[in-house]
């Protein structure tokens, strides 16, 4: 029996979340399901999945990748081995696990193999995921059917012409009596599915410091020594910048090794999560570092400058706290306050612009307004992360 | 004779000489053969006398003779004692041969162990591991992609490919003056700020191309300072700090020469820093003077010293500070100073206020750079993305005239792949089942192997620690019956030992004999004392019975009360009796005591007496 540890994550469709049913004005601008043909449907969504994977550890104590559908390249499965519990010596068996390397999603599911079964040999396995969308959910859900399937007939076959059905029609028949429809995984259930209510009880007013990193496209990293905590919460970051609905920012399983480091080094501005807690001495690597565990939130020397915050930022952290200490707003209407509040931002940032030729903001345009000095600093760098700036 | 050829032979082989398999001793070696030996032979000894000998004989009789005596000579200077001439090697006699082979195999230098020349130490001992590593993957054949296996993935994939970029790395030994300390500062910078030389590069993987520039830059400077110094440097007979210092000097003064006459026709006196055309316009004359040896060469002393005393003044005008000339009056040396310092205030207010238009500059830079790239990563990704759909709008418009019939065949044809692919699948896993289960077993197979042969090991080390502790046993048992051989034979050889034997055997007998004897009067002894408290028992019963007995008719009965005290009186008598034999059984055993005693104390007594 396959059993889910954390609760609160990963629900399961077919009984009402506790963000039940996404407010109308998230779903506004997703594209009405087309009625009847399951093929239109499918042609949008199935198109990011990627890959399936197989590991397996048998008795003899070895781990190894026995079979994958279609390909996975070479640099990729070794970053996957890595992220497998099976191959970790510690002997924490983490269910489910997702991160993002080279702007691909990968989703591993591990099974504890009990007697007795069709696998002869084999204790454990996992089954590796890889698409190009954010959506642990689903994938999460589709895992479970190919995991049932693998350990019921024993061989990767069926698996495999499950994941094709899903490929091709978008859908599965699972062994539950149910089925297993793409459709049911809106992508903004998975962008929502965190708790900002819980980020902000932990930090309180420091939240705001997030906030103005990920505003202005900074480097976060965070640490915390649990796997499952660090996907919890890196996960809700992204939703303080609801704006731009960018999750491929987020890396929230990341070792310190040299090809995912230098795949990090790549994107500007990223929330990294880090298991390890050598990573606070990378200097090199963050302009914000959390210590979950500890709840302390520290910006780096070369970053403080930048991140500078005044009046502004009192006052949309105080928004947020109150927002989120108020007990009959759900987390939805929460995120909802602070893009509110961002919009505003971003609306007064444009008309600035506007007032400038060729609507890009310059330092002396800015100056001319007479800002207190930390929002000047602030709607500065804003502008360059928003591409408002004259180059 | 046969013995020394071939070890005369082998050697010849390990020189170079090329000697066929066959000949088996030194009459078979030809001429052309035995001035080969020799000439390689003499090579190897002596490289410098040998490199222009030859190693096979010329056709002309001249050129022969020729090479007999300059090979002989050669021998000769080498120190063959023995007769030699152009004889040995055209007209060759066996033993005369035979000994200069043997003198010159003699005199081949022997292989030394490398391990004892060269030193040991940490850093040594890396070295040589790398240059190890090194080889070992030059030695690894390159293979077409499709057929490397993983351990090629790090030395011969595409991904292990790199541009080779360099750029200077800065090093703390780098900044120098001669025979000077760093500044302060500069020893804080490099202390602390100045990054390792790993991460001065902008990419990882470009540290080794950094590295090796610089350290062929440095190689190739010291070579040069190596060839300079051995060449002029030596001859000049002064020190390298000395020598370097000159030439210092004669460089500089040859730099302000050139800007001199250069910057002779521009306006004299010319204070504020040239503009950069003036600049390259000086460079340029620079390059394309003539060595500038002729400038300080050509011409007389009066006009060297005309020259530099003009370089002087312009030089001072250019390098800033000037030399006050010894006759001016103290006030105006006070106004100039005055005026220098003024003049260098503004310019420091000027380069501060740069640095901060600089530094504002870099600021925007960095701003706006990371603008830029992430405008240019989000087009990039947009690009791509547009790309792909693009592709699929353009298939799909191409199949959209004939929609419903290509709708139908479309969905055929992904079913019917959809159905190949799983077939390949479940052939696929056909293959790939049996070998993975292979792979565990044998996999298992080893590891049981490994228990059996580290249980074995283990089995085998206590069988070593038995046996070492037996051999100890022995050795000492060996010993100790040494030792009681030589006692014995030391011991007296009179009293025989059979003798002994049969007295300690008669001893035995007797004393099993008069064990026997005792043993007989212990249990007689026991059961006269059996009979003894049995009768004793009886006695006292029947007594206490004929006592109650009587008694109860005593006390009607005279009679019977005489009789009753008549019984009392018996008894008390027989006991009685009974008491002094025992006493005097007693007493017999005391008398017997004392007697032993006495029999004791007598010798002593006698002794004392």
């Amino acid at each position: 029996m396959l059993t889910f540890q954390e609760s609160g994550c990963y629900p399961d469709p077919r009984c009402p979340g506790p963000s039940a049913g996404t407010p109308p004005w998230l779903s506004q601008s997703s594209p009405p399901p087309a009625s009847g043909n399951v093929w239109n449907m499918a042609a949008t969504e199935t198109q990011f999945m990627l890959s399936v994977g197989l590991i397996e550890k048998d008795v003899n104590g070895d781990t190894l990748w026995v079979w994958c559908f279609p390909s996975v390249a070479s640099d990729l499965r070794k970053v996957l081995l890595s992220k497998c519990c099976l191959t970790q010596d510690a002997r924490d068996f983490h269910t489910f696990v997702f991160g993002q390397f080279c702007r691909t999603w990968y989703y591993i599911t591990t099974v504890e193999v009990q007697e007795p079964t069709a696998l002869n040999k084999v204790t454990h396995f996992s089954i590796v995921v890889t698409a190009k969308d954010f959506n642990p959910e689903k994938y999460a859900a589709l895992s479970r059917i190919l995991c049932r399937m693998y350990i019921k007939h024993g061989s990767p076959v069926k698996m495999m012409e499950a994941y094709v059905t899903v490929l091709t029609k978008g859908m599965c028949q699972s062994d539950e009596n149910g089925s297993f429809l793409i459709k049911d995984y809106d992508v903004r259930k998975a962008y929502l599915a965190g708790s900002v209510k819980d980020v902000v009880s932990q930090f309180g007013m420091e939240t705001i410091i997030l906030y103005t990193a990920l505003m202005l496209k900074k480097r976060i990293i965070v640490h915390h020594p649990r796997i499952e905590a660090l996907l919890e919460f890196t996960r809700v970051l992204p939703t303080l910048t609801w704006h731009r609905k960018d999750w491929s920012i987020l890396h929230p399983y990341v070792h310190l090794s040299d090809p995912e480091l230098e795949d990090l080094k790549k994107c500007p501005g990223y929330v990294a999560g880090f298991v390890d807690p050598e990573v606070s001495n990378r200097l090199d690597l963050f302009d914000v570092y959390v210590n979950l565990p500890d709840g302390v939130i520290t910006v780096s020397q070369s970053a403080k400058e930048s991140m500078a915050m005044g009046k502004l930022h009192k006052d949309i952290g105080h928004l947020i706290v109150q927002s989120a200490e108020d007990a009959e707003r759900s987390d939805s209407q929460v995120i909802k306050d602070i893009s509110v509040k961002t919009k505003e931002i971003l609306a007064n940032l444009m008309a600035l612009a506007d007032k400038c030729e060729d609507s890009k903001i310059t330092l002396e345009g800015l100056k001319q307004h007479h800002f207190p000095p930390a929002t000047e600093n602030f709607l500065f760098h804003l502008a360059a992360a928003e591409q408002l700036l004259r180059i | 004779m046969e013995e020394v050829d071939k070890i005369l032979i082998h050697a010849l082989k390990q020189v170079g000489t090329e000697v066929s398999e066959d000949t088996a001793s030194v009459k078979h070696l030809t001429g052309e053969l035995i001035v080969e030996a020799v000439a390689r032979c003499i090579r190897v000894i002596d490289p410098g006398l040998g490199s222009p000998l030859p190693t096979s004989l010329p056709p002309g009789m001249s050129a022969r003779f020729r090479v007999g005596t300059s090979l002989a000579q050669a021998c000769q200077d080498i120190g063959y004692k023995g007769e030699i001439g152009y004889q040995t090697f055209l007209y060759s006699n066996e033993p005369e041969i035979r000994s200069l082979l043997m003198f010159l195999v003699e005199k081949l230098p022997r292989e030394r162990a490398e391990a004892s020349d060269q030193p040991t130490g940490k850093s040594v001992v890396l070295q040589r591991a790398v240059a190890a590593a090194i080889k070992a993957q030059l030695a690894v054949p390159w293979l077409p992609p499709n057929c490397r296996l993983p351990l090629h993935a790090e030395t011969q994939s595409p991904v292990a490919l790199h541009c080779f970029h360099a750029q200077p790395l800065s090093l703390p030994h780098c900044s120098k003056g001669p025979g000077k300390d760093p500044l302060r500062e500069v020893q804080d910078y490099q202390r602390e700020i100045l990054p390792p030389v790993t991460a001065q590069p902008s990419h990882h993987a470009s540290v080794v191309a950094y590295i090796l520039e610089q350290h062929a830059a440095e190689l190739s400077a010291a070579q040069e300072w190596d060839n300079e110094w051995n060449s002029q440097g030596l001859l000049s007979r002064l020190t390298p700090q000395e020598y370097r210092s000159r030439k210092l000097i004669r460089l500089r003064k040859r730099v302000e020469e050139q800007l001199h006459s250069a910057a002779l026709p521009s306006a004299e006196g010319d204070f504020g820093p040239r503009s950069t055309s003036d600049l390259s316009d000086l460079l340029q004359a620079f390059r394309g003077s003539t060595p500038s040896d002729h400038i300080l060469a050509k011409g007389s002393n009066f006009t060297h010293t005309q020259k530099f005393t003009f370089t002087q003044q312009p030089a001072a005008a250019v390098t800033g500070p000037s030399v006050p000339a010894g006759h001016q009056s103290e006030s105006d040396v006070q106004l100039r100073q005055q005026e220098e310092q003024l003049s260098l205030q503004q310019q420091f207010q000027h380069l501060c206020s740069e640095f901060e238009e600089l530094a504002a500059d870099m600021k925007h830079m960095r701003v706006t750079n990371a603008q830029v790239l992430d405008e240019l990563k989000q087009r990039e990704l947009g690009n791509s993305e547009n790309e792909e759909k693009m592709q699929l709008k353009k298939k799909t418009i191409d199949l959209l005239p004939d929609a419903d019939n290509n709708l139908l065949k479309l969905q055929a044809l992904v079913e019917a792949s959809a159905n190949r692919v799983v077939n390949l699948a479940s052939q696929w896993e056909k293959h790939r089942a049996p070998l993975i289960d292979e792979h565990r077993r044998l996999k298992e197979i080893c590891s049981n192997q490994d228990l059996e042969s580290s249980r074995k090991l283990s089995e085998m080390k206590s069988l070593h620690d038995k046996i070492r502790v037996s051999t100890e046993e022995a050795k000492r048992k060996e010993e100790i019956y040494k030792q009681l051989v030589t006692e014995l034979e030391n011991l007296p050889q009179d009293a025989s030992r059979s003798a002994y034997t049969q007295r300690i055997l008669e001893i035995v007998n007797n004393i099993q004999k008069q064990k026997e004897e005792i043993t007989k009067i212990l249990s007689d002894t026991k059961e006269l004392q059996k009979e003894i408290n049995s009768l004793t028992g009886k006695l006292d019963r029947t007594f206490a019975v004929t006592d109650e007995l009587v008694f109860k008719d005593a006390k009607k009965d005279e009679s019977v009360r005489k009789s009753y005290k008549y019984l009392a009186a018996l008894h008390e008598n027989c006991n009685q009796l009974i008491q002094t034999i025992e006493d005097t059984g007693t007493i017999l055993r005391e008398i017997r005591d004392l007697e032993e005693q006495a029999m004791l104390m007598l010798p002593s007594v006698t002794s004392h007496q």
